[in-house]
């Protein structure tokens, strides 16, 4: 009963609201064939790179508070191992326990298995409001309020709660929502803010930062004293995204990436967190250089 | 060349004093078997370690011993995962019960693999917070057996399955050594690879779980649940269309089937179901702003897909009524007839109409009844066929209807399970969704942690048979 392999077609599915397209799309190429379904793909780090190049550079986006990070909205992608072998990892349907679970395993891996040349993107209802709010106040009304918010129940309906960490940090906060809801969500922000107070504005543009240069992934409860912290190294912006217990650095140089992970590499390991870059990469100890060379072997990539 | 049995308990006990062997007839009765119970496996032994230390020690042992093991939580598996296919020893992780702890601030808790949901559930209540996956089994599975078989449940649809939830794990892997993948941050720690993705749903074929971190979410603050009958396939579709595209972003579509209303409604369970009709059931949660707001919408859409007869309601026992009449399912089987296969297929929704005629045709053709309920919103397909296994014939009309509806299920570009796992059930159908590289490339990941499959042999794929 050997099949041949299978591999996915690219496809719009309006009905499961999933779509397959190559992996180096961009934020554009989506559009066009999600928008005209009233769909959308929330995930975006910037516009312009590739999608691929998102996923590497890290497993999280600012709507990953809402929606869980890229690997819960990937559902199958065709792979290309090192030597151009080609398979099909995943499904098309958003809900499978069918084997070992490659997909998230490989999305997870960087290059260093092959590469994705098509993902099947899980899409979204497509709403006609988005706005941006920042709220701004002094740094113990913005760690009160950031934990007051993280607790509530409005936290599955805002699609990011980000602590932007510099000279002066604020909250952002992205709304998307039928035009119908948005006064709720406004009487919500309005009153959350005054009670911190907080100075709630506008944002100019979408909560889009780019590609981060490092990726620390520390838990909700220490994040946003960790990004306030990394961002006193010089030139570095940081965004903290809250209930992912995530931090993306932007720095001017990456040579410096060793030096700011250093002193924080044990902490992050001792509660199961740790930094990623697409500059530099962590060796792997004996014992999982062991259990990698045998996934290598297996898999017969040299 | 393996011990004599008596060799093998005389070494467990010595290793780990503090753990129970059984092997008396009677005591391997309850183990033979889990939810798909017509088919059963007699262990050897049966061990239960008292913690986690002596869990590594029992693995050491058995592994030393080459005897095939099998951890089991509570054996309510709907796939044969959790059985002695081998033969060998079951490792029953009942004691390891502790929730170790909460974090309100960190929205994690750490909890051992034999805690069960309903623990975990009454142990979150006063912190305001909830572990989201809900499997039907709810009340009795262990937190161990749902990271194993990736489970789900009715509110999936908007907040994920397990491994969307698991944020670390401890393993003991086959020579008794205990590792963490991950943690409370749920990243890597201090491996390069993120492992713990390739533990989760692994059932029980690469290690034994001890302990898990879990990430936990606000508890909503209001519920509205939707009760809506159709009178055809057709028109319970559109429905489903129109909610899983609904900006309100429902928790739960479930889809009941005229079969699986009556079974209810004419048992002890019955709580006053329209008869006759495709019964939808869904939900949206929020801030009570919020979801106030979407009521009259969501009624909208199951109206227009053509019910005549929608009701909602925010009272909390009208929603435990619904709910309770679509999670007694499985018990009503076991009491309407002597054996029942439940199958866990995911389709695109565009084909789900035409696969539960499909159902409906093959089943009516070979005079096995069943009875599907559905999480629509997923497309995941929970048809139930009844049966008799004393009855060879009736064993080979189910299989036969299990193997034509999985060949339609992949045609159409669906999954083999959702929430339950391959086990001893499936893992014939593997190769109608793995090509020969695919294949290759799944049986690589046992060679790295369990090369000669001693942890739980023919299960999700038949060539993971265990070779002393």
């Amino acid at each position: 009963m050997i099949t041949e392999e299978r591999f996915f077609e690219h496809f719009m599915d309006p009905v499961d609201g999933v779509l397959c397209l190559s992996a180096t799309s961009d934020a554009a190429a989506i559009e066009r064939e999600a928008s005209p379904h009233g769909l959308r793909f929330p995930l975006l780090l910037d516009r312009a790179t590739p999608l691929c190049e998102q996923v590497a550079s890290s497993p999280f986006a600012p709507a990953s508070s809402r929606y869980g990070p890229y690997c819960d909205n990937i559902t199958g992608m065709n792979w290309e191992l090192p030597d151009g072998r080609r398979v099909r990892v995943g499904e098309r349907v958003v809900k499978s326990t069918t084997g070992y679970d490659l997909l998230r395993f490989l999305l997870a891996s960087s290059s260093r298995y092959g590469r994705a040349m098509d993902y099947v993107l899980r899409l979204r209802p497509a709403c006609d409001t988005s706005r941006v709010f920042c709220l701004r106040g002094d740094a113990a009304c913005l760690r009160s309020a950031l934990k007051s918010l993280l607790q509530s129940t409005w936290m599955h309906w805002l699609d990011s709660v980000d602590l932007v960490a510099g000279d002066s940090p604020f909250l952002r906060v992205a709304v998307h929502c039928p035009a119908l809801e948005f006064e709720a969500y406004q009487d919500f922000l309005s009153a959350f803010s005054k009670k911190f107070s907080l100075a709630l504005e506008p944002a100019a543009g979408p909560a889009l930062d780019g590609c981060p240069d490092l990726v620390v992934k520390t838990t909700p409860e220490f994040v946003a004293d960790t990004a306030l912290s990394l961002a006193k190294h010089p030139g570095a912006k940081c965004v903290a995204l809250c209930s992912c217990g995530v931090v993306h650095v932007f720095l001017p140089d990456s040579g410096a990436i060793g030096e700011i992970v250093r002193p924080i590499e044990s902490a992050l390991h001792a509660m199961g967190g740790h930094w990623q870059s697409r500059h530099v990469s962590p060796s792997p100890s004996p014992l999982e250089a062991s259990w990698i060379s045998t996934l290598r072997k297996e898999w017969n990539i040299s | 060349m393996t011990p004599p049995i008596n060799a093998v308990v005389a070494a467990l006990h010595r290793a780990a004093p503090g753990s129970r062997v059984m092997m008396s007839p009677a005591q391997m009765a309850g183990y033979e078997s889990d939810g798909l119970g017509y088919k059963s496996f007699r262990p050897d032994l049966v061990v239960i370690p008292s913690d986690a230390d002596e869990l590594a020690q029992v693995v050491r042992v058995l592994h030393d011993a080459r005897v095939p093991i099998c951890l089991r939580g509570a054996g309510t598996s709907l796939s044969g995962g959790p059985v002695a296919a081998q033969g060998g020893a079951i490792v029953h992780t009942s004691k390891l019960r502790a929730i170790r702890e909460i974090s309100l601030d960190g929205f994690w808790c750490e909890v051992e693999s034999g805690v069960n949901l309903r623990q975990l559930d009454e142990a979150l209540q006063p912190s305001g917070l909830c572990y989201p996956p809900d499997p039907s089994s709810g009340p009795v599975c262990t937190i161990g057996g749902n990271v194993a078989s990736n489970a789900g449940g009715a509110h999936c649809f908007r907040y994920g399955v397990t491994s969307n939830y698991v944020l670390g794990l401890e393993v003991v892997l086959l020579d008794g050594s205990t590792h963490r993948f991950g943690g409370p941050a749920g990243g890597n720690g201090p491996w390069l690879e993120d492992w713990k993705r390739l533990m989760i749903g692994s059932e029980g074929t690469l290690g034994a779980f001890t302990r898990f971190w879990l990430r936990l979410t606000p508890r909503p603050e209001k519920v509205w649940t939707f009760r809506a009958t159709y009178p055809d396939l057709q028109s319970t579709e559109r429905a489903i269309h129109g909610l899983v595209r609904h900006p309100a972003f429902p928790v739960a579509i479930e889809l009941m089937d005229p079969r699986a209303v009556a079974l209810v409604e004419t048992s002890s369970m019955a709580v006053g179901l329209p008869k006759g009709h495709f019964l939808i059931v869904t939900e949206i949660d929020g801030p009570a702003a919020l979801v106030d707001l979407r009521v009259e919408s969501v009624a909208e859409v199951l109206r227009s897909a053509g019910s005549a007869d929608v009701l909602f309601s925010d009272k909390a026992e009208d929603r435990e009524n619904l709910f309770k009449a679509r999670k007694a399912m499985g018990g009503l089987l076991g009491q309407v007839s002597p054996d029942f296969l439940v199958q866990d297929a995911v389709i695109p929704k565009r084909a789900l109409a035409n696969l539960l005629q499909l159902i409906y045709d093959e089943a009516d053709r070979a005079g096995v009844p069943a009875v599907t309920v559905m999480h629509a919103g997923d497309g995941n397909l929970h048809p139930n066929f009844l049966f008799d296994s004393r009855i060879p014939e009736e064993v080979k009309k189910v299989e036969g209807i299990s193997k034509r509806l999985m060949q339609r299920v992949v045609e159409v570009g669906g999954a083999l399970s959702g929430e339950h796992g391959i086990g001893n059930d499936k893992s014939a159908y593997m190769p109608m969704v793995f090509g020969p590289e695919s294949m290759h490339l799944q049986l690589a990941i046992p060679q790295i942690f369990n090369p000669r499959h001693q942890f739980n042999p023919m299960k999700v794929f038949t060539e993971r048979r265990f070779v002393a």
